[in-house]
This record gives C-alpha cells, sequence and structure tokens, in this order.
C-alpha cells in the first residue's frame, strides 16, 4: 500500500513544531512512532498537506520522577513504558497495559502519546479506500448515517486505546502545548465523548508530557484485556483498577473501561472505606455493563463484549487487590 | 511534493538518495536499493515480513518513512551473513527446517538475531514472545523456535 502524497516536516525542538502546528493547524498531522498514523495515511482516512515528525524531539522523551509525580513525555515508547521500574512497582496497570499493546516491534516504535491519541475505530470506519467507496458516508466521513446503528443519529465508532483507562485510573494529567502557552487537563477532559472527533486538542496544540501523581499510600492496580490475537489486536474490551490502602482499608479506587464507547468510562465503585475482602465486584461489574456500548462494529459480537465488560471489570479488580497484597 | 536528499546507511553502506517524502523504507530499500530481502505483505504493520533493525531494534519497515532514517544504522537481512558464510541464526533456520516459503524468514531471522543479542539465552516462552510479532502461514512455529533455541545454547 502507498502513502497519498504530503510534505514532510522534522522538527529538531518542541519551539519549532509548535510553530508549525501553529502555522499549519489541522493541515498537518504530527507523527511519533507512526504505527497507527501510517496505516490511516495508507487506507487514505486522512490526507494531510503536512507530516511533521516529531520522534526526533529529545525533549519530550522519557520517564521523570519527581517527590509528587512520574512525568512521562509523549514520545516515550510503550517498550520503554511497559520495562520502567518506577512504573513496574507503583504504576502497574500503565507498564501492564504498554506491555499489552499489539507486538513488542510495534510497541518499541509506538509512542505512549500517538497511542492516547488514536483515533476511534468501527468496521465501517477502518477500511480500504476500495472497500469504503462500496459504502455510504457515516458520520465519521462526513455523512449523515452510522452503519454500525442504522438510523442512529451519532456516530458510535470505539476508543481502542490501551493506555488511556490505566493512565485515567490514576488521575493522570495530560500536559498541550501550543505556540506561547500551555495547559494541564485531566485525562479525561482529553476527550470529547463523540466518536466523530474524539479529541478535545485545539488545532494548534500538541500533547507533549502526561503527568501521574503518585499515589498517597500502599497502592495497586492493573490491567485486563480481552483480544483475539494476542499480538495484534486492539482490545475489544478492556478495564484499569487502581486502589490505595490505608489503614487496612481502602482509600481510594478507580475503575475506568476501555472499548466501551468513543472515550473511557469511569465506573462508580464506592470502595472507599471498605476492606478489600468486603468489595462487592458484581455490583461493579453491573455499573460497568452499564456504562458500555455493545455495538457490532469491531471484530466481536457487541453484545459478547459488552457481557465481557463484567468479566474484565472484575479481573482487573481482582488483579489490583493483588497487586495491593504484594505492597506495590 | 518536495524531495528530501538523505544519506541512508543500510548494512554499513553509505547511500545518497534524492527521495519523495511518502515513501516507505520498506519501498525504497526493495526498489532503490533493490535488497528485497524485505518483504511486503500486509503494509500495515501487522504480520512482520518487512521488519529490518534500526540501530539494532527491530522495525516494521512498512510503517516508517524513509525521510526519517538519516542518521540511522538499518541491517536488513542481506547485511546478516558474512559474504556466502551465512550468520548462525540463518543456518540454524536451515539446519531446523524453520523455512519452508521463506516469506517470513527475513523479518523473524532479524527479530531472532535482535532478541539473542539483547538477551543471549532466553526462554522458550521469551523467544516465542520476541516473534508473536512475525506472523507465519506454513512452517509454523515449532521449528523456528527450535532454531533460535539452538543458537541460544551453541553460545
Amino acid at each position: 500500500m502507498r502513502l497519498p502524497p504530503f510534505d514532510y516536516a522534522e522538527p529538531k525542538s518542541l519551539a519549532e513544531a509548535l510553530t508549525l502546528k501553529e502555522q499549519h493547524q489541522e493541515a498537518v498531522k504530527v507523527v511519533a512512532g507512526g504505527t497507527e498514523a501510517l496505516v490511516q495515511l495508507k487506507l487514505r482516512l486522512i490526507e494531510p498537506r503536512v507530516v511533521m515528525n516529531i520522534k526526533k524531539i529529545p525533549e519530550i522523551e522519557g520517564i521523570e520522577e519527581t517527590a509528587e509525580e512520574i512525568i512521562i513525555g509523549a514520545n516515550t515508547s510503550l517498550k520503554t513504558i511497559g520495562r520502567s521500574p518506577i512504573l513496574r512497582e507503583k504504576f502497574g496497570a500503565a507498564a501492564e497495559a504498554a506491555g499489552l499493546v499489539a507486538s513488542p516491534t510495534i510497541a518499541a516504535m509506538a509512542t505512549v502519546g500517538g497511542n492516547l491519541l488514536q483515533n476511534t475505530r468501527c468496521l465501517y470506519y477502518d477500511q480500504s479506500e476500495i472497500v469504503l467507496k462500496g459504502l455510504e458516508k457515516c458520520h465519521k466521513r462526513g455523512g449523515k448515517t452510522c452503519l454500525a446503528v442504522k438510523g442512529s443519529t451519532r456516530c458510535f465508532s470505539v476508543y481502542q486505546g490501551d493506555l488511556a483507562p490505566a493512565l485515567m485510573a490514576y488521575n493522570g494529567k495530560a500536559v498541550l502545548e501550543k505556540k506561547g502557552g500551555s495547559r494541564t487537563i485531566s485525562l479525561e477532559d482529553l476527550f470529547s465523548g463523540n466518536g466523530i472527533q474524539p479529541f478535545t486538542l485545539d488545532p494548534e496544540e500538541i500533547l507533549t508530557r502526561i503527568i501521574l501523581p503518585k499515589p498517597k499510600g500502599t497502592s495497586g492496580s492493573a490491567y485486563r484485556k480481552l483480544r483475539i490475537r494476542g499480538s495484534v489486536d486492539y482490545p475489544l474490551t478492556s478495564a484499569a483498577a487502581f486502589m490505595v490502602m490505608k489503614d487496612q482499608k481502602i482509600s481510594e479506587a478507580r475503575v475506568v473501561i476501555g472499548a466501551a464507547g468513543a472515550a473511557p468510562k469511569r465506573v462508580e465503585t464506592q470502595l472507599q472505606g471498605k476492606t478489600p475482602q468486603e468489595a462487592d465486584l458484581n455490583a461493579i461489574a453491573d455499573q460497568a455493563y452499564s456504562l458500555s456500548e455493545g455495538v457490532d462494529n469491531l471484530t466481536m459480537p457487541g453484545a459478547y463484549r459488552r457481557k465481557m465488560v463484567r468479566v474484565f471489570t472484575k479481573r482487573a479488580i481482582q488483579g489490583a487487590i493483588e497487586a495491593l497484597k504484594g505492597g506495590k | 511534493m518536495k524531495r528530501h536528499a538523505i544519506t541512508l546507511t543500510v548494512n554499513e553502506e553509505s547511500h545518497q538518495l534524492h527521495i519523495l517524502p511518502n515513501r516507505t523504507l520498506q519501498e525504497v530499500l526493495r526498489d532503490d536499493l533493490h535488497l528485497t530481502g524485505t518483504k511486503e505483505s500486509c503494509g500495515e504493520g501487522t504480520c512482520g515480513s518487512c521488519t529490518v533493525l534500526v540501530d539494532g531494534q527491530p522495525t516494521r519497515s512498512c510503517l516508517t518513512l524513509a525521510v526519517a532514517m538519516e542518521g540511522k544504522k538499518i541491517t536488513t537481512i542481506e547485511g546478516l551473513a558474512q559474504g556466502d558464510t551465512l550468520h548462525p541464526v540463518q543456518e540454524a533456520f536451515v539446519q531446523y527446517h524453520g523455512i519452508q516459503c521463506g516469506f517470513c524468514s527475513p523479518g523473524m531471522i532479524l527479530t531472532a538475531y535482535a532478541l539473542l543479542q539483547e538477551n543471549p539465552n532466553p526462554t522458550e516462552k521469551e523467544i516465542r514472545e520476541a516473534i508473536s510479532g512475525n506472523v507465519c502461514r506454513c512452517t509454523g512455529y515449532a521449528k523456528a523456535v527450535e532454531a533460535i533455541q539452538s543458537v541460544a545454547e551453541r553460545r
């Protein structure tokens, strides 16, 4: 498959990249690892005038630890995240999620920024130009129909990033920079919830860093994912759980499910003040089930994926409790 | 679309190229440098047949822009053998019948080579995980795994 024509920019500093982003705005596609963007380009799902490779900007690569936070540069590879001792120790779900993305070769190329900002997916959208020519234009392609849910007035494409649920479970934040300014928002606010345009980034902004607050107390977390082919598939259902213990009681608990709609979704846990033994996993799983959208637009039937949300939510919580026992 | 002048270092040889930015590394290796050991199958990063090493790291050349490879050291399957002498990993794939049609072999052998550079004594599980992104549709994986194990044991 050939790539469409584009001009190429390779800024060597963040300042240079932000200037280019301001200049070209939506006409520029930011690429780092390329594992997502190049596929979209080949399929002609995007046809930007300029492709800007930010991978050679070292200032936004690497994992830094401060007294209160962990700061991850957007260019940090998923391989680095999966192997990072500090993340494996204190942010197990993030390391697990990174380790479960595609194959080791892809994980070495792909970056956390690119993984977070991957487009929502749908069997009626992620197809070649030839297949799409034979289909009516759906909401995501600028049309007025949904091919997955006939008659729907909105887009049902699914966000299938692995890292976002895990990073959201830690109440992670995203740093968005533009020329002459920057803002830090919660990862939740990075998502619009709308499958047509899944992110809230302004056209002149670039995601540069992810900030994770360090847990206050003994913590445990886990990420679980359903897929058919271990080394290939995006999550068909996923769940991340994070818990902090203080005086034998759960002081903080957060569960986030992925592949359940156009954005990861937070599940109400009501675990605060309880011991792990008192946790009503079925109640949390029911919550997760009611939040998830099971539509027949991925490689497994929607009804099945929705049922599996229950199973994987429980597995993630159990995994977090196990990790907690390990004192991580 | 503006052409870019780049120096591409492949198998320790430098090539001065004047290329369009929308060409993948896989296209340039095959079409411009005639290094046809690098294969294209799925073209979207799933199958691993286009795998080459970039600074020693297995990389999908079908999802890599050639223009971004300035200053990188690229190794293709042609770069492993010394003249007529095959590299021990290649030799082992022949010896253990790890090759039938051979389409996945360049990618799988380079991935195995990189694994052994990083971890000279991998377990079977580590080997299987390392080559999990290299899809074979005829030989199967048992023979390839045995071949890689045999190289590790001989060290």
